[in-house]
C-alpha cells in the first residue's frame, strides 16, 4: 500500500510538470492549417487490392514506398531536382507528346523508343504535328475533349500560359525556361533574365485558334521534341492556375508547390501530408482512359530495411530504391518480383584535369587500368550492373563504344605511373556522397585496395550531399570522386556531351572535372544546327572517342535500375527520370 | 509564487535565446555547402544558377540577409520581429506551419515514452534503493548495462525485427498509421488526442499500435539513468540524518516513505526535464527507424540539403521550448527549496 502511493505521488508530480508543456503544444497546434489538401473527391476505399466487395468491385489500391515524397510540385519551383518530387508531378501532369513504348525487356520492364525524329513519338496532349523547316515552326494540333481534375478543358490556352510561365523565369529554379533554351525555342535567351520585356511570350509561340498552336525554333535543333517530353513542360490547367493566383505571385507558384498541381494527367491530388503521405485518385476522364489502379498512397519510409519489410509482409506493394543487397536477398520469392533496367544509372571515377595528378594522362589511364571492375559489379551491385564502356548512357540516342577501353590490368597501372613519374606525395582523397555510404562506401573500399596495389595511396573522404553538389558543380575542385548521381535528363548523347564535356566557356553546363577541348567544343557548335541525324551521330562519335582517349570520365559500370512489386503487379516502364509512372500498373 | 525569480529566469532566458539565433544565423553560413546548388540540380545553366541564388536572397550581402530576417526591413519582408520564421527552401512552406505540424509528431512521441519510462523507473528505482543487491536491484544492473550498450535504433531495428517480422504482433513501421486509415482531423496535432477528440477508437487504437514500439525503443533507452538517478539519490536520502531522526523518533513508516520520496524525486525530475528537452531534437532516430515525421526527422531533412530558413526555425523554437522546460525546473526547485530564490 505504501508503495502505491508513493507512486500515485510521483505520477501526479510528473504530470504537474509536464501540464505546461503539453498545454503549451495544445495551443500552437490548434492553430496550425489542416495538413491535407483536398482536390478530388474519390470513394473511400478500406480494403487491400485484392479484395472484392460483396455488391461493386472494390477500388484497387497500391501503397507505394519510397525515401521521401514530393516536397514541391511545381518544376520551376525548389524541388524539382529531388527525385521524389519528380514523381509527384510526372504522375498528376501531361505533356504534349511523348515516347512510343518499345516493347519489354527479359525481366519484363517496359521500354520507350527514344530518338529524335517523328516516328519516335506519340501524341499526347498534341494529337498530331507538323515541321516547316523553312521557318523552323512546329504546328501542334491540340487533342480535344481532354478534361482536367478540376474540370478545366485543355485547349490552346493553356500551352501558351505554360510557355509564358516559363518565360517569365518567375521560379525559384527556373526549368521550364532552361528546356525550352535547350530545345532552341526562339526567344527563350538568356537575356530573359537581364531585360523583363525579354520574358514576353511574344511572337515564337502562337496560338492559330483553340485547338492548334504553333512553335518557333532559333535553330533546327534535334533536341525540340525530347524536351517537350520532359517533366519541366508539362503544361498548366491555365484555369486553376490562374484562379489561384495572387498579386505576389502571378504565375501561382506558391499554389503549384504547395498545394496542387493542375494539370491533365491521370491522376489528381486527394491529400498530401508533406513528409509523410501523398495519395492520388485516379483522373476518371483521362483522356488516354481511366487507370487500372483507383488510388495510390505514396508514403515517406526512410529506412530501407523498412521498405523490405513491408514488401515482404505485404503492406506494401511497390517500393523503389533499396540498397543492391536488399534487392537480391528478395530473389527467389514467390510473392515479390524484382525487375530492373539497364536506363541511365551508372558510376563514373571524377578526376580533375585541374588538380595534380590527375592533370597527367597517363595517370588517369593508370587508373583506368588499376580498378577491377568485375569485382565492383560483384561486391557492390551483386552482380546487377555490367562495366560501362562509355561516357554516355547506352540507352540514348548517339551512345557510341569506343574502341579505346580499359580493362583491369595492374601491370600496366604500374607502368603508367613510372612513365608518369609518379610518386607518392600524401594520400589523395577519394570523395563520395555519405548518404550513400551504404552502398558506395564498399566501392570506395574497393578502388582503395585496387590503388594501393599499383602504389596510390587514397583515404576515402566521404561528404555531406550538399557540400559534395557545391564542391562539384559550383566550386568544381573535387579532386577525385565516385559518383553516380548524374543522369542527363535530356535523353540524348548531344544533350550529355553539353552537361558534362564542353568547356565551361563555350557553354558547357556541369563540367566538373574542368575538361577543355577545342575539337569537343567545336563538334557540339556543329551539333545544335545539324539537322541530319547520321551526320550528327558521326560527330557525336567523334566527341566520344576523344572523351575516351583523354579518360575524361573513367566509367566504372551502368547499374541496373529496380524495383521491388508485388508478383500481381504487371506494367511497369522504365522512363529516363526514373519516376515510376503508375498509369503504366495494372494488378492482376 | 516567486514572480520576481520567474522574471529574472524569462530574461535571461530571452538573451540566451537571442544569443543562439544570432549565432546560428551565422554559422550556417560559414559551412562549406551550397544550398543553391542542392535547388536546381546538376543540370543547370549558370543563368538558372544565378536565378535560384537570386530567389534565396543569397545574392544580398550577409548584414542584409541578417536584416531582412530579423524582420528590421519589414516592407521588404517580415521575419522574427513580425512573427514569420520564413519560407523553406525545400518545399516553399512557411516554417512554423511546417514546425506546428511536426513537432506533435514528436512530442507526443517522447512524453508518452517519459510517462512510461518514468513510471517504470520509479519503483524499480525505489525498491533497488531499498533492497541493495536484491533480486530487483541486481536485474537493474544487468538492465542498465544491456539498455546502454547498443544505440537506440539497433533496439528500434531490432524490435522491429522481432515484433513485427517474426511475431507478427506489431504493424508494418510505416508511419503513425497505416496506409488506409484515413487521420482524424487535426486539432491537437496529437494524434490520439485527435482521434479521441473525434470519437474514433479505431484510430485512436491503431495510433497505440504503432506508437508501443517507437515507445518501447525510447523507454529503454531513457529509464536505465532514471532509474540509477532515482536508486542513488534515495540510498543518499535513506542515509541522511534527518530520516534516521524520524526513524528514531518513531514516525510511521509512510510518512518516512512520502520525506524520503520527497527528496529524492527532485534530483530525478530534473534529469527528466533535461532528458525531455534534449529529445526534442534527439529522438531523431527513432523517429528514422519508424518513419515518423517529427521534428528530429525536420531538422535532419533541413541540414542535410542546408535549408537556412528551416534549420534557422528549428533551433529557435528547440532552444525556446527547452528554455522553457528549464525555467519550469527552475520554478519548481525554487518552490520546493527556498534558499534558491535568494
Amino acid at each position: 500500500m505504501r508503495k502505491v502511493i508513493v507512486l500515485l505521488v510521483a505520477v501526479a508530480l510528473f504530470a504537474a510538470a509536464c501540464g505546461d508543456d503539453e498545454q503549451e503544444a495544445a495551443t500552437t497546434t490548434t492553430a496550425a492549417p489542416a495538413p491535407e489538401t483536398t482536390a478530388a473527391a474519390v470513394p473511400e476505399t478500406t480494403a487491400a487490392p485484392t479484395t472484392t466487395a460483396e455488391a461493386a468491385p472494390e477500388p484497387v489500391q497500391l501503397t507505394v514506398l519510397a525515401e521521401d515524397i514530393p516536397s514541391g510540385l511545381d518544376y520551376d519551383g525548389p524541388s524539382a531536382a529531388i527525385p521524389t518530387s519528380q514523381t509527384g508531378m510526372v504522375n498528376l501532369q501531361e505533356n504534349l507528346v511523348y515516347y512510343k513504348s518499345a516493347g519489354a525487356n527479359s525481366e519484363g520492364v517496359g521500354l520507350l523508343d527514344f530518338g529524335f525524329s517523328d516516328e519516335h513519338f506519340e501524341g499526347r496532349l498534341a494529337e498530331s504535328w507538323s515541321f516547316d523547316e523553312a521557318s523552323l515552326t512546329w504546328t501542334f494540333n491540340l487533342r480535344e475533349g481532354v478534361v482536367g481534375c478540376d474540370g478545366a478543358t485543355f485547349d490552346a490556352d493553356d500551352v501558351l500560359y505554360t510557355f509564358a510561365r516559363a518565360k517569365s523565369v518567375s521560379g525559384a529554379a527556373p526549368i521550364g525556361w532552361f528546356l525550352s533554351n535547350v530545345g532552341s525555342i526562339d526567344g527563350f535567351t538568356v537575356d530573359v533574365f537581364a531585360d523583363p520585356a525579354a520574358q514576353a511570350l511574344g511572337d515564337t509561340i502562337t496560338k492559330v485558334d483553340d485547338h492548334t498552336v504553333t512553335i518557333r525554333q532559333a535553330a533546327p535543333n534535334k533536341l525540340f521534341l525530347p524536351v517537350l517530353t520532359i517533366f519541366g513542360l508539362a503544361i498548366f490547367d491555365k484555369e486553376t492556375m490562374e484562379a489561384n493566383a495572387t498579386d505576389e505571385d502571378p504565375w501561382s507558384h506558391d499554389y503549384a508547390n504547395n498545394v496542387n498541381l493542375p494539370s491533365f494527367g491521370p491522376y489528381c491530388l486527394e491529400s498530401w501530408e508533406k513528409d509523410s503521405q501523398f495519395v492520388v485518385a485516379a483522373n476518371p476522364d483521362y483522356y488516354r482512359g481511366a487507370p487500372a489502379i483507383d488510388r495510390i498512397v505514396y508514403r515517406k519510409v526512410p529506412e530501407t530495411s523498412n521498405r523490405l519489410a513491408a514488401i515482404l509482409s505485404g503492406d506494401a506493394q511497390l517500393v523503389e530504391r533499396l540498397t543492391p543487397r536488399e534487392f537480391d536477398s528478395l530473389s527467389g520469392n514467390a510473392d515479390v518480383t524484382v525487375a530492373g533496367v539497364q536506363g541511365n544509372d551508372n558510376l563514373f571515377v571524377h578526376m580533375n584535369f585541374a588538380t595534380p595528378p590527375f592533370d597527367n594522362l597517363s595517370v588517369r589511364k593508370a587508373v583506368a587500368h588499376a580498378i577491377n571492375y568485375d569485382e565492383i559489379i560483384r561486391v557492390g551491385y551483386f552482380g546487377n550492373a555490367t562495366k560501362w564502356e562509355g561516357q554516355i548512357p547506352s540507352s540514348y540516342p548517339g551512345y557510341h563504344r569506343s574502341d579505346i577501353q580499359y580493362d583491369y590490368d595492374p601491370d600496366r597501372a604500374r607502368e603508367l605511373l613510372a612513365e608518369a613519374g609518379y610518386t607518392d606525395d600524401g594520400a589523395i582523397l577519394l570523395s563520395y556522397v555519405a548518404e550513400k555510404e551504404a552502398i558506395l562506401g564498399p566501392i570506395a573500399t574497393l578502388i582503395q585496395a585496387d590503388l594501393a596495389a599499383v602504389g596510390m595511396n587514397v583515404q576515402l573522404d566521404p561528404l555531406p550531399q550538399t557540400q559534395y553538389g557545391d564542391r562539384q558543380l559550383v566550386k568544381k575542385d573535387l579532386q577525385f570522386a565516385l559518383n553516380d548521381q548524374e543522369k542527363p535528363i535530356g535523353v540524348d548523347a548531344g544533350y550529355a556531351t553539353l552537361l558534362f564535356f564542353v568547356s565551361t566557356e563555350a557553354g558547357g553546363l556541369n563540367n566538373m572535372v574542368n575538361f577543355t577541348s577545342p575539337e569537343v567544343d567545336g563538334l557540339f557548335g556543329q551539333l545544335v544546327n545539324e539537322a541530319d541525324e547520321a551526320a550528327r551521330n558521326a560527330m557525336l562519335a567523334e566527341v566520344q572517342d576523344i572523351l575516351a582517349d583523354q579518360v575524361t570520365w573513367l566509367p566504372v559500370v551502368e547499374r541496373t535500375t529496380q524495383w521491388a512489386f508485388s508478383s500481381s503487379i504487371s506494367g511497369l516502364v522504365w522512363h529516363p527520370d526514373n519516376s515510376v509512372r503508375w498509369y503504366d500498373l495494372s494488378v492482376g | 509564487m516567486p514572480w520576481a525569480y520567474i522574471g529574472k529566469r524569462l530574461m535571461v532566458a530571452f538573451l540566451q535565446l537571442l544569443g543562439i539565433t544570432v549565432a546560428v544565423f551565422f554559422l550556417i553560413r560559414v559551412l562549406p555547402a551550397d544550398p543553391v546548388a542542392r535547388l536546381v540540380g546538376f543540370n543547370a545553366s549558370d543563368e538558372v544558377y544565378n536565378q535560384a541564388k537570386a530567389s534565396l536572397g543569397l545574392d544580398q550581402p550577409v548584414m542584409k540577409q541578417f536584416g531582412l530576417y530579423f524582420g528590421f526591413f519589414p516592407s521588404e519582408q517580415a521575419g522574427l520581429l513580425q512573427g514569420d520564421l520564413g519560407r523553406s527552401w525545400v518545399t516553399n512552406e512557411n516554417v512554423l506551419d511546417e514546425i506546428i505540424r511536426f513537432f506533435p509528431v514528436t512530442l507526443e512521441l517522447i512524453t508518452i515514452s517519459f510517462i512510461v519510462a518514468t513510471l517504470l523507473a520509479l519503483p524499480l528505482g525505489m525498491i533497488s534503493a531499498i533492497r541493495p543487491n536484491g533480486v530487483v536491484d541486481r536485474g537493474v544492473f544487468v538492465y542498465g548495462l544491456m539498455a546502454g550498450a547498443q544505440p537506440e535504433f539497433w533496439w528500434g531495428l531490432l524490435f522491429i525485427y522481432v515484433f513485427f517480422v517474426l511475431l507478427g504482433w506489431a504493424p508494418a513501421p510505416l508511419g503513425q498509421l497505416g496506409a488506409l486509415t484515413e487521420a482524424p482531423e487535426t486539432v491537437t496535432g496529437f494524434l490520439t488526442v485527435d482521434s479521441l477528440i473525434a470519437g474514433n477508437w479505431g484510430v485512436f487504437l491503431e495510433a497505440l499500435a504503432h506508437l508501443w514500439l517507437p515507445v518501447m525503443t525510447l523507454v529503454l533507452i531513457l529509464s536505465g539513468p532514471i532509474i540509477k538517478m532515482i536508486r542513488q539519490n534515495m540510498l543518499r536520502v535513506l542515509e541522511s540524518d534527518f530520516i534516521l531522526y524520524a526513524s528514531s523518533a518513531g514516525l510511521p513508516s509512510r510518512t518516512i516513505a512520502a520525506y524520503t520520496f520527497r527528496a529524492a524525486f527532485a534530483p530525478a525530475l530534473t534529469l527528466v526535464g533535461i532528458l525531455y528537452g534534449f529529445m526534442l531534437g534527439g529522438a531523431v532516430l527513432v523517429e528514422k527507424v519508424f518513419s515518423l515525421g517529427g521534428l528530429g526527422q525536420y531538422s535532419i531533412r533541413s541540414i542535410l540539403q542546408f535549408d537556412y530558413p528551416a534549420i534557422q526555425g528549428v533551433v529557435l523554437v528547440i532552444t525556446a521550448f527547452s528554455l522553457l522546460i528549464y525555467l519550469a525546473l527552475d520554478v519548481f526547485h525554487a518552490w520546493m527549496d527556498p534558499r534558491i530564490r535568494t
